[in-house]
């Protein structure tokens, strides 16, 4: 998909399946396509001159985010809602980086964050509201700032 | 260090005033104005007032407990009070619902399960650390030191061998499991947050026409324990706050008392968890501000530094106060944390869904610092960063020398809707 420059645009998907899958963390946008044709929920994709955003809300309303790169590449995810979406699939190859860091790091049952040179994750939430991001840091785009990760 | 500890003892000691009898004193008279008040924190005992204390927690726990208030909890099978266990080192969390305790722990009494008429259910829980899943169960459960006492909860074991050798795989593991005492960071938890019930209050959960996937509280039926099947749980199937189930007038919401700490902490501390709001002598809002929050939520809005951030909340459950600050560097040995060169005084201004502002100060001192005295299992000056971009988080810390009112939905208290925070 071509990049639009600073103006963003829209593109509301919307299709339906069983259980939604995501393109994980460092893996190919290209997957998220293959994956529509099972998603339930909306799909929305919002394009800046730096990166693009696909947005995928799940039927149970969790809203989960994918940060592409202009190489295509899944470089940042994120999710706000009533849930947290399974991690295994969300960080993919990065999964075994976190869960050895989480295992080692101090947090609370509202708050977690894990730093790694190649894995940064946060998740926190309280009663029944959920947020949480991760990037691989030597995967973000050129003139990216992480606190467009939200 | 002897004399900081006793400078500390004199300190909780002149607080520790009964309240019974309503009303503060402080000496006044002559051109001097008064000193501002004493924060009055509620004896323990019946009918309302559960010792609280912030401690090292349990053995055995993979990091030992910073920031965590605990009180003992008594569970009994439903109608006997002799097939009973008190289980200490239960955290006190007004950031969550539901009274939760690791199998683990639960040596010396069997509870009957929880069913859905015809099966056992159990239920997988996720906090933002981690996931808990195991079987549900009824008790009497009673507050020991306050006796307040509610019969037939359900209750959540957690860890219970049978269920955990067969997690169902929507209960995922994305985070890391929880379901050993070591690894939970207590015996259990006594989740006292602005809710009724923890999945939905006012229908099933989860909420139709939702599937169960990628949700917070995910309940399952299990003819057997490894064939437990998701299912829609009722409200009264859930897992309710068991504050709402004390006897009426002292069910509509808590306060949690601490007193003040020392700037470079303290090894215990000890305080109360008040029952009911507005309800008795010893439990009125006196001069506490009220904020509403939002109603599905539970959010305030905390301004700090010129912005708005919309995701705040009070939680004595967190054990730092969370906030986004550039300025300040996180802590290399860990993330969670900030470690300024200095300590830093820092102030917001929170608000609810009404007008009414009320201003927070609080200390950032560097983490690494205060850990470093290993003795030490509680810090009025710990902060720590947020992931949420809208998040503000006041958690434990910011409670020492507060007494914060947590009112539970659906109570008008004290002539203001719950779910709200005061202090």
């Amino acid at each position: 998909m071509k990049l639009i420059r600073p103006v963003v645009c829209s593109l509301v998907v919307a299709v339906t399946v069983a259980a939604p899958a995501f393109a994980a963390l460092g893996g190919d946008a290209t997957s998220v396509q293959a994956d529509l044709a099972r998603m339930k929920g909306a799909l929305r994709m919002t394009s800046t001159a730096v990166f693009t955003v696909h947005e995928i809300t799940t039927e149970s309303g969790v809203v989960v985010r994918e940060y592409v790169s202009p190489g295509d590449k899944v470089f940042a995810v994120s999710w706000r809602g009533p849930g947290i979406p399974d991690l295994r699939q969300m960080l993919g190859g990065y999964y075994g980086q976190f869960a050895q860091a989480a295992s080692t790091t101090r947090g609370n049952h509202h708050r977690l964050a894990i730093e790694r040179p190649g894995l940064v994750v946060q998740s926190s939430g309280h009663l029944r509201t959920f947020f949480g991001r991760a990037w691989a840091p030597d995967l973000l785009p050129q003139n990216f700032s992480v606190s467009d990760i939200n | 260090m002897r004399k900081f500890v006793a400078l500390a003892l004199a300190l909780i000691q002149l607080v520790f005033v009964a309240a019974c009898g309503g009303g503060g004193g402080y000496g006044g008279g002559g051109g001097t104005p008064p000193p501002p008040p004493v924060q009055m924190i509620a004896t323990p005992g019946p009918p309302n007032v559960e010792s609280l204390k912030v401690d090292v927690g349990p053995p055995g726990l993979t990091f030992p407990a910073v920031n965590t208030a605990f009180v003992s909890v008594t569970v009994c099978v439903p109608g006997s009070k002799t097939m009973c266990q008190t289980i200490d080192h239960i955290e006190v969390d007004t950031g969550s619902v539901g009274l939760r305790i690791l199998s683990e722990a639960l040596t010396s009494v069997t509870l009957p399960p929880e069913t859905d008429g015809t099966n056992p259910l159990a239920e997988c829980v996720q906090f933002a650390d981690g996931t808990s899943y195991g079987s549900l169960h009824v008790a009497d459960i009673t507050l020991p030191v306050s006796g307040e006492a509610a019969a037939n909860v359900n209750v959540h074991i957690i860890g219970d061998p049978a269920y955990v050798a067969s997690i169902p795989s929507n209960c995922p593991p994305g985070l890391q499991r929880e379901d050993t005492v070591a690894s939970f960071g207590a015996n259990g938890i006594l989740g006292v947050g602005p809710f009724t019930d923890d999945c939905n209050s006012t229908g099933a959960c989860p909420l139709p026409p939702a599937p169960p996937l990628s949700q917070n509280f995910i309940y399952y039926s299990c003819p057997t324990p490894g064939t437990c099947a998701t299912t829609t749980a009722t409200v009264a199937q859930q897992l309710p706050n068991p504050v709402t189930l004390f006897p009426s007038p002292d069910n509509n919401g808590v306060i949690v008392e601490l007193p003040s700490v020392a700037s470079a902490g303290a090894t215990t501390v000890s305080g109360s968890l008040v029952f009911g709001i507005g309800t008795r002598t010893n439990n009125g809002l006196g001069t506490a501000t009220v904020l509403p929050e939002d109603p599905f939520t539970g959010f305030i809005t905390g301004t700090y530094k010129g912005t708005a951030y919309i995701d705040g909340y009070l939680d004595s459950g967190s054990n730092g106060n969370f906030f986004t600050d550039s300025s300040l560097t996180a802590c290399t040995s860990n993330p969670n944390f900030y470690c300024p060169a200095s300590t830093m005084s820092e102030t917001a201004t929170l608000r609810g869904t009404n007008a009414a502002t009320l201003t927070a100060n609080f200390s950032v001192a560097n983490a690494d610092m205060l850990f470093s005295n290993t003795s030490y299992t509680a810090f009025s000056n710990l902060g720590g960063t947020n992931g949420d971009a809208m998040g503000f988080d006041l958690g434990l810390p910011f409670f020492y020398g507060h007494n914060v009112f947590t009112a539970i939905e659906g109570n008008n208290v004290s002539g203001t809707m719950g779910p709200f925070f005061a202090y």
